[in-house]
């Protein structure tokens, strides 16, 4: 093992086949610990077998390679290891420590993805208050009334979409079942749009309540726009329309 | 390819939303399943890539930032209330491999603890601190660079001397290559993978053996150099 007289800006070292080092350059020999005279003495254990491997596999082509290294003042860093074979059979390497400047921008991209995550994860909690808040005003949009003994009332409030009837249909099911009426009242007065999924399942909802009770179930309060939005559903073998609250309250009270 | 080495390619080009898909597309669907045989052999894939000098350390930190991220987003929502006890978790000072301790903690949450999480390089006296006033039920210790192996002594030793006497946990990559033992206490817990921690939790629950992994490894001659 000799000192190189040249003079040179990087560490390096000349290495055998079996891994001794056969020369090295003044500032190899100030970075590294050089007594054992062995190239595995300076590379870190899990480096060893990706520098033997890629080493043997590269030819007399120079190849770059990353390897974590050992030197006197710090026990594991990484190192770009540039590093091709003569035709003595010996490995000419030259390390390159990675710029620490590299690790300030990893870390610029970890706060950043950080920041990203907890915006992101943010919005998944708006979003979660968000459904909760509609299944809730889903839950307040059919109220149920029970007017008299044999009469009873739901007024739906606002959109008629498939979520909201399923979120009220069991409430509305059960309340009607506790109850002896003949009459279930439906009031669309304060009805805006109509989804087509959403009266799929009204007349789902309608029909159960049809057969399971046998009361006669009226629509009141139906606006123009939503008589025609019913009327391709074929309502009326389900359903009596032609009513109003007034109409049927006067004819419940007079009984 | 193979489900494991598209995650692995998704992770290392950075975008979270194809890994998410990947992950989504995996037929099994329980946390500790997509942990155990999914995200963590798509990670060993890399550092195998690392070792083949197909990528680069910039690539590897690309795609744990890109893994923690899907941690994040599966953990999220998990254990509301917790009611179970309470754990901490951490990796020994200057240890930056944090992803398999976020998937213990997510394990933990999932079953019900409180749990609070450290991740990477915690230094024993930060740890110590916390532990005192915090009084967790269990400690989790992650170790993947055998060059920080020397510290876990005096963590799990500073640990044993807690009035609470926490469980000690010791999990890492390591726990599969070498013989731990020497490094921990007699009543450390050494867990292996997932799977074994997932045991061991369930175990604590039902009040059974708490050993971990019993009989020790041979331990491959790699501090002989």
């Amino acid at each position: 093992m000799e000192q190189l007289n040249l003079t040179l800006p990087l560490p390096y070292l000349s290495v055998n086949r079996d891994g001794r080092i056969v020369s090295y350059s003044a500032l190899a020999d100030q970075w590294f610990d050089l007594s054992n005279g062995h190239i595995k003495s300076l590379v870190d254990a899990e480096s060893i077998n990706k520098l033997g491997r890629i080493s043997s596999e590269s030819g007399m082509e120079p190849i770059k390679l990353e390897l974590n290294m050992k030197t006197k003042e710090n026990p594991l860093i990484l190192f770009d290891v540039y590093l091709q074979w003569d035709a003595d059979n010996h490995a000419a390497m030259m390390l390159l420590p990675k710029d620490s400047s590299n690790e300030e921008l990893i870390e610029k991209l970890m706060n950043i993805q950080y920041r990203l995550a907890s915006t992101d994860f943010e919005l998944l909690e708006k979003k979660d208050e968000l459904e909760q808040v509609l299944r809730r005003m889903d839950e307040l949009s059919g109220p149920f009334i029970p007017l008299s003994e044999t009469l009873c009332m739901i007024p739906l409030f606002g959109d008629i979409t498939a979520n909201k009837i399923n979120t009220i249909s069991e409430s509305c099911l059960q309340s009607v079942f506790r109850g002896n009426y003949e009459v279930v009242l439906f009031d669309l007065t304060a009805v805006g749009e109509v989804h087509a999924d959403g009266i799929e399942k009204f007349i789902q909802l309608v029909k159960t309540l049809n057969f399971m009770t046998g009361n006669v179930i009226k629509l009141i309060g139906i606006k123009p726009n939503l008589a025609k939005e019913l009327n391709h559903h074929h309502l009326n073998q389900w359903v009596q329309f032609n009513h109003s609250l007034k109409e049927e309250l006067s004819t419940s009270l007079h009984r | 390819m193979t489900h494991i080495e598209t995650l692995a390619s998704c992770l290392l080009e950075g975008d979270p939303d194809k890994a998410w898909a990947c992950i989504e597309n995996y037929p099994k669907s329980s946390g500790p399943d997509v942990y155990h045989n999914l995200m963590t052999p798509a990670m060993r894939h890399i550092g195998h890539l690392w070792e083949t000098n197909e990528i680069t350390v910039a690539d590897e930190h690309l795609a744990t930032a890109t893994c923690d991220f899907i941690l994040s987003k599966l953990s999220f929502g998990l254990g509301k209330e917790p009611t179970a006890g309470k754990a901490m978790f951490l990796c020994l000072d200057g240890e930056q491999h944090y992803l398999g301790l976020k998937m213990v903690d997510s394990l933990f949450q999932e079953q019900g603890w409180e749990t609070r999480y450290f991740g990477p390089s915690l230094p024993l006296e930060y740890a110590l601190q916390t532990a005192e006033k915090w009084k967790p039920d269990v400690i989790g210790l992650s170790v993947t660079i055998v060059y920080h192996l020397p510290k876990l002594k005096q963590y799990v030793e500073a640990f044993s001397q807690l009035p609470k006497k926490p469980a000690v946990l010791v999990g890492g990559r390591l726990t599969d290559l070498y013989d731990l033992r020497p490094y921990c206490s007699e009543d450390t817990v050494i867990l292996k993978d997932l799977p074994e921690t997932e045991k061991w939790i369930q175990n604590k629950e039902t009040g059974g053996q708490q050993n971990g992994t019993t009989e020790s490894n041979p331990s491959p001659p790699v501090f002989e150099r």
